[in-house]
């Protein structure tokens, strides 16, 4: 091993990563707009709202010259029905509670009666794009609650980052924040516990093509497990490979008509 | 797989196996006795990367020197005690790179019980690496039994799995930095 590190990403670069997430702040000082090289930042006038990336929310935080509104999903309510969802729910015992909908995705309880429609947005050199966290606002503060008729909570793609980040900096600016903590905790726990029951099914998605729901999993999640989920992947896939290749000369002679060509293309395809 | 991988040098130094079907002359040496010849029908353990390229001709089809046979590591016996319980069989004992081992035989052999056997076998133990991975107290708890049979492969990936969940919970102030 030349390179000491581990492959894939470590846990503190993937909460750097989660620091571009925009969360609401009310700022207690005006500060002029900033131009910065992830996009501008707007004029901050207390005690109007703004959005701005989380490492300047915590920054103007820790210097007292901000409060963050936390992002609706953390919250002790809103923690303890996803919890309910994840442990209780029949639809949920192996899979994770579901992320929250991208643009132009039906909302979560239209979900089944409408078809998701994509809507791209444009780049200034007017190419399409289709925008995923950190690019979406999933951390800032909504105006209407689940029980007025807003969304359902969900767990957005960064939800332990910016979770253990908030709870770190603003603690006083969160619901409860020892329950909150509490709750988060537990989430963490029901879900790692999902992941490791996922290996006893890995085998199906080596060989037949089945394979682990990961749909609504966070990044630290994957960062977590992707060492040794990609190494049991491999390690199936490495048993595994005399018999895929006999099944696949024996598709292609009979697609083939005896014709005995081995079609590596494939390869990638299987897995 | 690259030219340099260790492992899959060791593992072409495993031991098959092998019997000769025609006379060498001057091969004694393999067997100890240098000079001498080697008559058909010997028996002798060669390594694997001198056994598959002796065998060759076998699938050529044209008259073949050696030969192969199953190593003991992936004999009958072996297979039926997997099949009864993967997680007790100690694979280290049988061979360090079992994997490696059983991937290599099984593309010269065509064992399709065997490999579901060893896929099973594979998926039931790394479950259990899993959950010994994530005990904060690593190779150290009740499972020291088990962790000693772990084959190359699985080592590696308990290592893996244990060193992501520490660095995790060092992020979360959960456990302190070495």
């Amino acid at each position: 091993m030349v390179f000491p590190f581990p492959r894939g990403i470590t846990p503190p670069e993937i909460s750097f990563l989660a620091e571009m997430e925009m969360v609401t702040i009310v700022p207690r000082q005006r500060l002029e707009g900033l131009e910065l090289l992830g996009g501008p930042v707007e004029p901050l006038i207390p005690p109007r709202r703004t959005s701005v990336p989380l490492w300047l929310a915590s920054l103007l935080k820790r210097q007292r010259r901000a409060n963050i509104l936390p992002p609706p999903w953390l919250h002790p309510e809103s923690l303890s029905l996803i919890l309910d969802i994840e442990t209780q729910h029949a639809d949920y015992q192996h899979a994770f509670s579901p992320p929250p909908p991208l643009p132009g995705q039906p909302k979560l309880r239209d979900r089944g009666t409408q078809k998701p429609t994509a809507r791209p947005r444009y780049t200034p050199e007017s190419q399409r794009y289709y925008p995923t966290p950190p690019f979406l606002p999933q951390n800032v503060a909504q105006d209407q609650a689940y029980e007025d008729g807003g969304e359902p909570p969900t767990l957005p793609f960064h939800w332990l980052e910016v979770g253990t980040m908030l709870l770190d900096v603003a603690s006083d600016d969160v619901v409860e924040p020892d329950q909150t903590r509490r709750l988060l905790k537990e989430l963490r726990e029901v879900r790692s516990a999902k992941i490791r029951a996922g290996v006893e099914v890995l085998d199906d998605a080596a060989v037949a093509g089945g394979g682990v729901t990961l749909t609504g999993v966070g990044a630290m999640e994957i960062g977590e497990g992707r060492g040794f989920i990609g190494g049991v992947v491999d390690g199936l896939r490495r048993i595994g490979a005399s018999k895929e290749q006999a099944r696949r000369e024996q598709l292609a002679e009979a697609a083939n008509g005896g014709y005995d060509a081995t079609q590596d293309d494939y390869d990638e395809m299987e897995f | 797989m690259s030219y340099y991988d260790i492992d899959s040098i060791l593992t072409d130094a495993q031991k098959l196996p092998c019997t000769f079907e025609l006379d060498v002359p001057g091969l004694g040496v393999l067997e100890g006795n240098p000079g001498e010849n080697i008559k058909a029908g010997t028996r002798i353990d060669l390594p694997l990367w001198l056994g598959e390229m002796l065998s060759i001709g076998a699938r050529l089809g044209t008259s073949r020197l050696v030969t192969l046979d199953i190593p003991s590591a992936l004999s009958e016996r072996v297979m039926n005690a997997l099949k009864a319980d993967p997680r007790t069989v100690d694979l280290r004992a049988l061979a360090p790179n079992y994997y490696r081992l059983s991937e290599r035989v099984l593309e010269l052999f065509e064992e399709e019980e065997m490999v579901d056997i060893l896929s099973n076998t594979f998926k039931k133990r790394a479950a259990e690496i899993a959950d010994h991975a994530h005990n904060p107290k690593g190779a150290l708890g009740d499972g020291v039994e088990f962790l000693r049979g772990l084959d190359e492969t699985e080592r590696q990936l308990f290592r893996v799995a244990h060193d992501s969940a520490k660095d995790t919970r060092i992020w979360a102030g959960e456990a302190k930095k070495r």
